[in-house]
């Protein structure tokens, strides 16, 4: 206790540094994975391809090796990148191409005649989407995208791979520093207390994406709790 | 808008319709026309374009060729918007009653006209509310979707439609989904609609119906109108061997 209480200001700084990663990616990822999983539903098969090609690239490669491309193929581009803005970057990729499928499925899994029926009221394409296809879709998408986006604050570990003072990179830095300089080794107390405050972070994501859901399903399923249930569980 | 009278055109006229999916002719240069206030029931059977017809109506299918004319103005046929602005003057109502289960009874029928028509909230709801107690689903207007029967539903959507003041209801095999008992329901709120003289196309195997209601029946094959007449006529005394046969199997 006292190593951590020692090493506060360090931990905070890589806390803050995890955080600043998890929040930039985790906005980038939901906006990319909403505005690409609409495109991937459009009547253009032109747009639908180029969105296809997108996700299906992206996650195809291994989450570290676009990191990895990214920080050392921009300043090939002339492009001068932080291992902060790299880790972002690729991070944001890779969530919204994942995101986009999550979308894709929500609004593919509304059944087709309701936008038909809107469109026979005389609602334009706009509307339709607004009004009636987004908010059936939202109760597919958000316990998937939820789990995206834990995952993804997971994954902002592996910024450490290319330099960036993050959360677990600090502790790992403690554990050597104390090793060498007091001659014990605190790596499970340490490791412990990372375990910790991720399954801290995570869990407050999936709590409020619970909560999401309630709020949703109290609105038009009151009658089938059971059912929305089910649904999460399968997903 | 002129301030001709209108009433002598036909409410919606067709002419030379055509809709080909590749290669496949779905609506085969068809003519007809509706008469304000006219009932007409089509009849034919499965993948004979008669669906598929009405859907062309109010361009949920864009045809291929042809001619459509709603009181007496030619729509535009590529034109998007201008059948976004046409489709809530001809209301429909599908076989699956499609009312939109994340909204409450209330919601789904005032949501299109807050949207289209700028009506104020208040307007809406007093609208809703009106249809609603004429029809005896007052006590409905607060439920969702899934809490009603199939019959229910489809009288919501018929509200619903009838919310955005049509000069036409389109009906697309209305009844097919729902059970025995409840047809009789959704029938009973069609035949008060005609009597008050609501023009309306209904695509269904309802005999009955068409022989109480319809002024005209169409019979459809192949994308094509085989036989149209007073339905008495049609019925008793089919001119096509095809007509006939149909109709047997109908009975049966």
């Amino acid at each position: 206790m006292s190593l951590i209480l020692d090493n506060w200001l360090l931990f905070a700084r890589g806390l803050l540094a995890t955080l600043q990663i998890g929040i930039v990616t985790l906005i980038a990822s939901t906006i990319i994975g909403f505005v690409l999983g609409t495109l991937a539903t459009t009547r253009r098969r032109s747009v639908r391809l180029v969105v296809r090609g997108y996700v299906e690239l992206l996650r195809a490669v291994p989450l570290i090796v676009n990191i990895f491309f990214i920080f050392f193929g921009a300043p090939l581009l002339g492009l001068q990148m932080t291992p902060y803005m790299a880790a972002v970057v690729g991070l944001s990729l890779w969530g919204g191409a994942n995101g986009a499928e999550i979308v894709r499925g929500g609004l593919m899994g509304v059944p087709r005649h309701q936008a038909q029926s809107a469109r026979a009221l005389g609602m334009t394409e706009v509307e339709i989407f607004v009004y009636i296809l987004l908010p059936q879709a939202m109760r597919a998408i958000i316990p998937a995208l939820a789990g995206l986006l834990t995952l993804l604050v997971q994954s902002t570990t592996l910024g450490a791979l290319v330099g960036v003072p993050e959360f677990l990179q600090i502790s790992r830095l403690i554990v050597e520093r104390t090793t060498v300089m007091q001659g014990s080794d605190p790596a499970f107390a340490i490791y412990a207390f990372v375990l910790l405050v991720y399954f801290v972070l995570c869990s407050a994501l999936t709590a409020l994406s619970r909560r999401l859901e309630r709020m949703l399903a109290s609105g038009s399923a009151r009658k089938t709790p059971t059912m929305t249930v089910e649904a999460t569980a399968v997903s | 808008m002129t301030a001709q009278p209108a009433s002598e055109a036909p409410l919606i006229a067709v002419r030379g319709l055509t809709k080909r999916y590749g290669a496949m002719v779905a609506i085969d240069n068809i003519d007809f026309s509706v008469r304000r206030g006219e009932v007409v029931s089509i009849i034919g059977p499965s993948g004979s374009g008669k669906s598929t017809f009405i859907r062309c109506l109010n361009g949920l299918e864009i045809p291929s060729e042809g001619e459509i004319a709603v009181d007496g103005k030619a729509v535009p046929l590529a034109d998007h918007r201008a059948w976004t602005r046409l489709r809530p003057d001809l209301g429909m109502v599908f076989q699956d009653y499609s009312l939109f289960p994340h909204l409450s009874v209330l919601r789904n029928i005032t949501l299109p006209p807050l949207l289209r028509k700028r009506m104020k909230e208040a307007q809406a709801k007093e609208r809703a509310h009106e249809l609603l107690a004429r029809f005896g689903l007052s006590h409905k207007a607060d439920a969702y979707p899934i809490e009603l029967s199939g019959g229910q539903q489809q009288r919501i959507a018929i509200i619903r439609a009838l919310a955005m003041s049509p000069k036409a209801l389109l009906f697309d095999e209305p009844t097919s989904a729902l059970d025995p008992e409840t047809i009789r329901d959704v029938l009973a709120v069609m035949l008060e609609l005609a009597r008050e003289g609501m023009t309306m196309i209904v695509v269904s195997h309802e005999i009955g119906f068409a022989r109480q209601v319809a002024d005209r029946l169409v019979f459809m094959e192949k994308g094509r109108i085989v036989e149209a007449g007073h339905p008495d006529e049609l019925i008793s005394r089919p001119q096509s061997p095809r007509l006939a046969d149909f109709l047997r199997h109908l009975k049966h």
